[in-house]
């Protein structure tokens, strides 16, 4: 299948990008990695006039360390998460989440902007992204505006992000030492995709309660979401005999998808499932 | 695709249902409605511009309102198509009151959707259609609340203009 006729930019900066977005309004659609936009171009979906190809701005690949904060460009692509000795080192959780995704193919040329720029609601990302509360910094022609992961993903492939504007880089606090964090994902066999994901950071007190919990569900429901019903179980008490309680809540007030693969019953059951694996997983990681 | 749920609105009931017999309210409140006309009695016709991400599309089609019950029910027979796809069913739409002052909407349906949007949209079809019933619902809650307002306004206004025509004959009475 051929997509329809469109005119190929390239944009060589962030502002050449915008530039472009404006001119060409609605018919303008951003390029990252391509693996969910080229194929529902190639379905006659999607028929964007102009495309333009984020992937020859160099700054927006990047992955540093800017003053004790990790900063991925939104053009790294998975493979660079997942292999970057920065992330591993700091945000293990981050590189572990990017190693689970889709195939080699899809983690050479995938990016993590584009990822959860898209926001499929079954994308690995977002639930790494929402344990580890990163910033994600969106740049328009009003200028550059920094929003959290909790405030980011609004609905169904609906994201903060507005027409014009472009993801340029997501930000985050390293993982204190100590802490246990585990991404355990139940694999769409066909896709990769997750089914469930669900994301975990763990503190452990010196009394053996548990100081903090954060977790990150993907593929449940239409977004993705801090599952705060299960963290506020958590938080205070004794982790060995707490979790399977609290696990038991990850899939509370959520309106859990249904389609072929799985029915809302089994998608919450696998959020309760894996959300005691990622608790148990993350407790076993994490020293007091 | 069956879609079926309950959501309560501020308003009485019969303000519901003329919001939901009013085609040109209801265009308003209709995520990507470009135009919805009267075709006939209790049918309609309209164009929606719609989609998530990337896959936006222009779809139109005809609504038929059938079993008619005022102010309490109706049965929606719809019909639609586009480039990526079609859609064709029926559900049901219920009004209760609640009390004097909200109302229940229950709606019941089985939607067919096929064609190339079905392929890839499979996955979030039924979460793409909740989306916008949900946005829907709100913005029928906004024009609702905007038409309380309103009509409270110009009670108010009514009213002041009563009182000064009052004012007015009593003072003609003093002077005699």
């Amino acid at each position: 299948m051929y997509p329809s006729a469109f005119d190929y930019h390239r944009a060589a900066s962030v502002k050449d990008a915008l530039r472009m977005l404006s001119e060409y309004g609605e018919d303008g659609k951003l390029l990252a990695g391509g693996h969910s936009l080229i194929p529902i171009m190639k379905l006659r979906l999607a028929q964007p006039a102009h495309l333009i190809d984020l992937s020859g701005v160099r700054e927006l690949a990047e992955i540093r360390d800017e003053s004790g904060k990790i900063v991925v460009g939104a053009m790294a692509t998975h493979r660079a998460v997942e292999s970057s000795a920065l992330v591993r080192a700091k945000l293990g959780l981050l590189a572990q989440c990017a190693a689970m995704i889709g195939d080699i193919q899809v983690r050479n040329r995938g990016t993590i902007g584009g990822s959860i720029a898209h926001a499929d609601p079954a994308a690995d990302y977002p639930a790494a992204v929402l344990a580890l509360e990163g910033e994600i910094t969106i740049e328009g022609a009003a200028g550059r505006r920094v929003v959290k992961a909790a405030d980011f993903f609004l609905d169904l492939m609906t994201t903060a992000v507005r027409p014009g504007e472009i993801v340029t880089q997501l930000a985050f606090a390293p993982i204190p030492p100590g802490r246990g964090f585990a991404y355990l994902k139940h694999r769409q066999p066909a896709s990769g995709f997750a089914t469930v994901g669900v994301a975990a950071v763990i503190a452990i007190a010196k009394n053996a309660t548990c100081e903090s919990a954060r977790v990150g569900i993907t593929g449940l429901g239409p977004k993705p979401f801090r599952a705060k019903a299960v963290e506020s179980a958590l938080a205070g008490n004794p982790p060995a005999q707490a979790t399977a309680a609290a696990a038991a809540r990850a899939a509370d007030g959520i309106d859990a998808l249904a389609d072929i693969h799985a029915s809302a019953e089994f998608r919450a059951e696998l959020a309760r499932v894996y959300t005691r694996r990622a608790l148990e997983a993350a407790m076993a990681r994490a020293a007091v | 695709m069956k879609l079926a749920g309950e959501t309560v609105l501020s308003a009485p009931r019969e303000r519901v249902w003329n919001l939901f017999n009013d085609p040109a309210r209801l265009a308003k409140l209709i995520p990507g409605c470009e135009k919805l006309e009267m075709l006939g009695p209790d049918e309609y016709g309209g164009t929606l511009n719609v989609g998530i991400a990337s896959v936006k599309g222009v779809y139109s089609g005809k609504l038929k309102l059938e079993d008619k019950r005022a102010p309490a029910h109706y049965r929606m027979v719809v019909d639609g198509k586009g480039k990526q796809g079609f859609m064709r069913g029926s559900g049901t739409l219920d009004l209760e009151a609640r009390g004097a002052k909200s109302t229940a909407v229950k709606y019941a349906g089985d939607v067919q959707v096929g064609g190339p949007l079905v392929q890839v949209g499979q996955r979030v079809i039924d979460s793409a259609a909740k989306m916008m019933l949900g946005q829907f619902f709100a913005a029928a809650e906004a024009e609702l609340e905007a038409e309380a307002a309103g009509t409270v306004a110009r009670q108010g206004l009514m009213l002041n203009l009563w009182r000064s025509i009052v004012r007015l004959v009593a003072s003609l009475f003093r002077r005699t």
